[in-house]
């Protein structure tokens, strides 16, 4: 048995992922802050601005979100072969022999592993794909929500979302989709990693996956 | 204030100097300078200035009462000084043929001279059986109407964006004006009722400047809706620094705290409320310790209930009891642990009976 180390994720697809799962943690902590202020709310003369500072974090953190987010549509065109958008949509009869067997895995009815496959399989694409859409949308009702009088932003969230409080609505709605799938991506690339042999949760840090291969 | 006779029966006599308070009262709301103040005087007693047909649908007359009311007394005086209303279903003189009369010769006379301002909704299901004027229904006499105006002032959240009326499921099919008609300008002044400057603002700009004012997205002029009240309100300071009333006649809210927590929706509302404010004593909602209901907003009847939450429910058909935003998401995250778990189960059962599923056993 060979193992072949295959790069395979670059770096900006790296910086990309860990700064978008960090600003998701602080959007979503500042975020329910902001829905709901929590810390002691009649002190007086302290000179703090719980609120204020919390929404200056949330926007510190909107704008790294704001980059991860422009990053992972640029590598979708321009990225390398397991980062482009068609790798990973069922869109081919390879990708879709792959969903059909991921689906297979993760239901527990077979244990077949595209060994030729570096990037995602395709189930896991498709939800990033979405997940990215979604982001975009989150990002379009935040500065809605930000910039309420700039008249770029109010035109674009008035045909999009209405009002300011469906903007609100729908971007509070948005945070438990990210939290959702915050859950559910952490467990699904832990079992893959036990069930492969190929290094996943070390590829988002080194970049690297492994290929096994007998030699006869 | 007692109500005294002396002070509830408006002086008849519309005097000079309450004219021109009221002149000066719209000419600071609309932000334009001391020195235009003659032209829009001048423009305001003009022999040749526009009649103006009032249309009555869907309402509750509350636009009305709140223009006329005497508790701002040179305002409610302008306004019957300035327009000329030949058609007013609450205050004109004329009834039933007459009032139909009167309608129609001023059509006839002005075509194409008349503001028209609308209040209330206008039913539109079942062809707009559901309000009917002198046997005609709203649908038909705004139809026959409104391409005659020079421009249109929908007065309300009912006439600009159908209001209650227009609450979810909308039983009538109600619509705002701006749904029904095209080619004649729309102003939108919405609110619940508006703030009676707001109105005479546009009729003045009008009158002066024989244009409409600049308007939003959404229609409304932006003198009096460009900014949004979370960010000129009083209790703004109290925001940033996190001291929130977190219930009514709690400490919080007998010290003026922000009312954000008991559900005001200021931070999502744009207009002119804080600095225009009401009924010549200077109050407006969050002024007096109640948080703002959001009514100048389209479907605020919708999207700003229920007024003492930060943001609507949110039903899941099928599952009952759950209707607060952050309860549907817990619930869903928390089914989402339950299949996790289930399924990391199913795993570590599978792998006992049938070894383990890895691929490099050997
Ligand atoms: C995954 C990303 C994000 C999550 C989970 C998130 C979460 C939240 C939550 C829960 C709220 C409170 C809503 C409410 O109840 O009123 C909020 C408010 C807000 N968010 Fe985000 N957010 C995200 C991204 C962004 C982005 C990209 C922006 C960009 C500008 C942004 C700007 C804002 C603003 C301006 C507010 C309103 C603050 C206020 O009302 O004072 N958010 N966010
Ligand atoms: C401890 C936490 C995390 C670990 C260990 C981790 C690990 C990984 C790994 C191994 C991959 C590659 C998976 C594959 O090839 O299918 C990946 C991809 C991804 N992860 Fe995470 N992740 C974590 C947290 C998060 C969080 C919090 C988010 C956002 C909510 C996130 C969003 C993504 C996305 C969008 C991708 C796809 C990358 C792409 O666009 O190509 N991850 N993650
Ligand atoms: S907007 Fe409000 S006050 Fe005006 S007619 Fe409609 S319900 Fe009445
Ligand atoms: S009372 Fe309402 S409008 Fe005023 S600061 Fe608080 S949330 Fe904003």
């Amino acid at each position: 048995m060979i193992y072949e180390k295959h790069y395979v994720w670059s770096i900006l697809l790296r910086l990309y992922h860990w700064a978008m799962a960090g600003s998701i943690v602080a959007l979503s902590v500042t975020g329910f802050y902001i829905f709901n202020p929590w810390t002691l709310t009649n002190l007086e003369g302290t000179g703090l601005f719980p609120m204020m500072t919390m929404r200056n974090i949330h926007m510190l953190a909107a704008y790294l979100f704001t980059g991860a987010i422009v990053a992972r549509l640029f590598l979708f065109i321009f990225g390398n072969k397991q980062e482009r958008v068609w790798d990973v949509l069922p869109i081919t009869p390879r990708n879709i022999k792959n969903l059909i067997d991921t689906l297979g895995a993760y239901m527990y009815l077979t244990d077949h592993h595209d060994e030729d496959r570096l990037g995602h399989n395709v189930l896991a694409g498709m939800t990033y794909v979405t997940t990215i859409f979604v982001g975009f949308i989150q990002i379009i009702a935040g500065f809605y929500l930000w910039l309420p009088e700039s008249s770029f932003w109010q035109k674009l969230g008035n045909i999009i979302f209405g009002t300011q409080q469906f903007g609100r609505y729908i971007h509070h709605l948005l945070m438990w989709y990210f939290l959702l799938f915050a859950l559910i991506h952490i467990y699904l690339v832990i079992w893959n990693d036990l069930k492969n042999p190929d290094g996943l949760v070390s590829s988002i840090f080194t970049g690297n996956k492994f290929r096994h291969r007998e030699v006869k | 204030m007692t109500d005294t006779p002396e002070r509830t029966i408006p002086d008849p006599q519309l005097n000079r100097r309450s004219f021109l308070k009221g002149c000066t009262a719209v000419a600071a709301a609309l932000g334009i300078s001391e020195a235009m103040i003659p032209k829009l005087v001048e423009a305001a007693t003009s022999a040749q200035r526009p009649p103006v047909i009032w249309l009555h649908f869907q309402e509750c007359t509350g636009c009305t009462e709140s223009l006329l009311r005497a508790s701002h007394p040179d305002i409610a005086r302008l306004i019957l000084d300035v327009i000329s209303l030949d058609y007013h279903e609450t205050i004109m003189v004329p009834s039933g043929h007459q009032a139909e009369k009167s309608l129609h010769d001023t059509l006839d006379k002005y075509a194409g001279k008349f503001l028209l301002v609308v209040e209330g909704a206008i039913p539109t299901k079942d062809k707009g059986i559901y309000c009917k004027i002198a046997g005609r229904t709203a649908m038909d006499i705004l139809a026959e109407v409104a391409p005659k105006a020079a421009a249109i002032i929908a007065m309300g959240s009912c006439a600009a964006y159908g209001g209650i009326q227009a609450a979810s499921p909308n039983p009538t099919g109600a619509v705002g004006v701006q749904d029904l008609v095209s080619g004649t300008p729309v102003v939108n002044i919405p609110g619940c009722p508006p703030n009676p400057v707001s109105f005479m603002g546009t009729v003045l700009h009008y009158l002066t400047f024989k244009r409409l004012p600049v308007l939003d997205n959404l229609g409304r002029p932006l003198f009096a809706y460009g900014r949004r009240i979370h960010d000129h309100c009083e209790r703004r300071a109290h925001f940033d620094e996190g001291r929130f009333a977190e219930e009514f006649g709690d400490y919080g809210h007998r010290n003026g705290y922000c009312l954000y927590k008991v559900g005001c929706k200021g931070p999502g509302t744009f207009s002119n409320c804080p600095s225009a404010r009401f009924n010549d004593v200077d109050v407006w909602p969050v002024s007096v310790g109640h948080g703002c209901v959001g009514c100048t907003e389209p479907d605020f009847w919708d999207t700003m209930t229920p007024f003492y939450e930060r943001l609507p429910n949110v039903n899941i058909p099928g599952i009952a009891g759950i209707t607060n935003i952050d309860k549907a998401g817990k619930t869903i995250l928390g089914v989402a642990a339950a299949a996790v778990g289930i399924h990391a189960a199913i795993g570590i059962g599978k792998s006992m009976v049938t070894g383990c599923g890895c691929k490099d056993k050997k």
